[in-house]
């Protein structure tokens, strides 16, 4: 059976042969390339979020339900440019300047792939200007910084500052990693804290909204 | 009962763990000091302290609580030299703490030995090049690291037998880029170079098993019997510290526990299969 449910459930269980071809099926079958991101894949990467946040299943879960989401979008992705559609936003992210950690940058990158925003991956130890470059290039409304050391974390504000100077005044910046917190966020005028990748989307989407 | 042949630097005085952050944020200081003793009784070597983003003088303050109610040497964890310097002041006289850590980016940290002895850990898991820091994406690049991070100790009056080199441990459920077979080649690399004959190796081993579920399947540990057979094969090679936890039972496993098999196949693996294996063993 394809339909856009079992696409979703096989996205939660990670089985990127079925994910693949449950998309080429329901593609042959004439269903528009973003129905099947907005309906199929989304939804199943927010239910795997939604079990992560509630320990039900843990990080090597959550990466092998973004390499079946990914997989399936390989094949839409083309079309959704073909027929001019841009994801809703645009998202940078990046490991702050001086920090070479990358495990939890990957996996809010991956969750945000997983929501369909457009997503800006600059690497691990970032300047600050190039944050605030990337931003203008892309036209992103959200900005994600992570740093995992706590000699790092002065490099975030630097970089919120940087944003600032450029013009960037409507960006919004979601803050993370192991030493972070909110009362740091809010110290340095960071729009958001997120404690794990599951809840990053959720901070982006709310933030956005609003 | 430790592992024999293995010095276990206690880890839980650190404000990343988060019943520890809560202890800092209370201001809990009979607490901070009964998780020194109870390290201290469960057999650590060594009490690591760190403090997180606080004030030099309150890791000097912290290390003089600690003290109070151990006499084992303290292991001073922070990549600022100068809450460094404080923390490394503030210990006993006659101690030779360890410092947690100086990587390749810092190396005007051995300067503090003038202030006193120590033995540091040497992190050896990225390079300078010109003043920025790249991570070590191989074994060999590690090792070469590892020889500089040697012949800086070295001209600071260290022997071998006082460095400690981490080569670096990443949680195996998200290695998906080789990270674990990098680290074991390492330390083969180094273990086999006789200039590092009586050198130290440790990692942080609580991190090799952070993001995996705390059962398996049948309702037995996940973490404790992956961080032993970790062990059970870097040991042979000169591995003999680690940062880690006096709670979990580190020990040497057969090469038929399951947990033995999966980090044999993982050595094995490539890429997702990795943590596809990985999740094979708690599923």
């Amino acid at each position: 059976m394809s339909d856009l449910k079992t696409l979703s459930q096989a996205v939660v269980k990670g089985n990127r042969k079925d994910a693949v071809e449950i998309t080429k099926t329901l593609l042959a079958a004439g269903m528009k390339p973003l129905d099947i991101v907005e309906n199929g894949l989304v939804p199943g990467m927010a239910e795997v979020g939604e079990k992560f946040k509630n320990n039900q299943i843990f990080v090597p879960e959550m990466l092998i339900a973004a390499r079946a989401m990914k997989e399936a979008m390989a094949l839409l992705e083309p079309l959704l440019v073909q027929a001019g559609i841009k994801p809703k936003f645009t998202a940078v992210i990046g490991t702050v300047q001086g920090d070479l950690h990358d495990i939890g940058k990957n996996l809010v990158a991956m969750m945000w792939k997983g929501a369909n925003f457009g997503v800006v991956d600059l690497g691990t130890n970032v300047p600050p200007e190039k944050f605030a470059a990337a931003v203008k290039e892309h036209n992103a409304q959200v900005v994600g910084l992570s740093a995992l050391l706590t000699t790092t974390m002065p490099a975030m504000k630097t970089t919120i500052e940087a944003l600032k100077k450029s013009g960037l005044t409507t960006i919004k910046v979601i803050i993370g990693g192991a030493p972070i917190t909110q009362e740091f966020a809010k110290e340095i005028g960071a729009d958001g804290y997120a404690p794990d990748a599951a809840s990053a989307v959720d901070v982006a989407r709310q933030l956005v909204a609003a | 009962m430790p592992l024999p042949g293995l010095t276990i630097i206690g880890e839980s005085i650190n404000d990343s763990v988060p019943s520890t952050k809560k202890l800092y944020e209370a201001g809990d200081i009979a607490g901070l000091k009964e998780l020194a003793k109870s390290q201290d009784d469960g057999g650590a070597t060594y009490i690591d302290v760190n403090v997180g983003k606080r004030a030099p003088e309150f890791l000097a303050e912290m290390v003089r609580h600690v003290q109070s109610v151990t006499a084992k040497p303290l292991s001073i964890d922070t990549p600022d030299p100068v809450m460094a310097e404080a923390g490394l002041r503030a210990c006993r006289d006659g101690m030779v703490p360890v410092l947690n850590s100086i990587s390749p980016l810092r190396l005007g940290m051995f300067d503090l030995l003038k202030i006193r002895k120590f033995k540091p850990i040497l992190l050896v898991t990225e390079r300078n090049e010109n003043g920025v820091g790249q991570p070590n994406h191989t074994a060999e690049q590690t090792y070469e690291t590892a020889k500089q991070m040697l012949a800086e100790a070295k001209q600071h009056g260290l022997a071998v037998a006082d460095c400690i080199l981490d080569p670096g441990i990443s949680p195996i459920g998200a290695d998906s880029e080789g990270q674990f077979q990098r680290l074991m080649k390492s330390i083969r690399l180094i273990h086999d170079d006789p200039q590092f004959a009586g050198v130290h190796m440790s990692v942080g081993l609580s991190n090799f098993t952070v993001m995996l579920p705390p059962k398996r399947a049948d309702g037995s540990p996940t973490k404790g019997p992956l961080e032993s057979a970790f062990l059970t094969m870097a040991m042979p090679l000169g591995l003999d510290h680690v940062i880690g936890s006096v709670k979990r039972k580190y020990e040497t496993l057969t090469p038929d526990h399951p947990a033995m098999k999966c980090l044999t196949d993982c050595l094995k693996l490539e890429g997702f299969d990795v943590i596809m294996r990985v999740q094979e063993f708690y599923a």
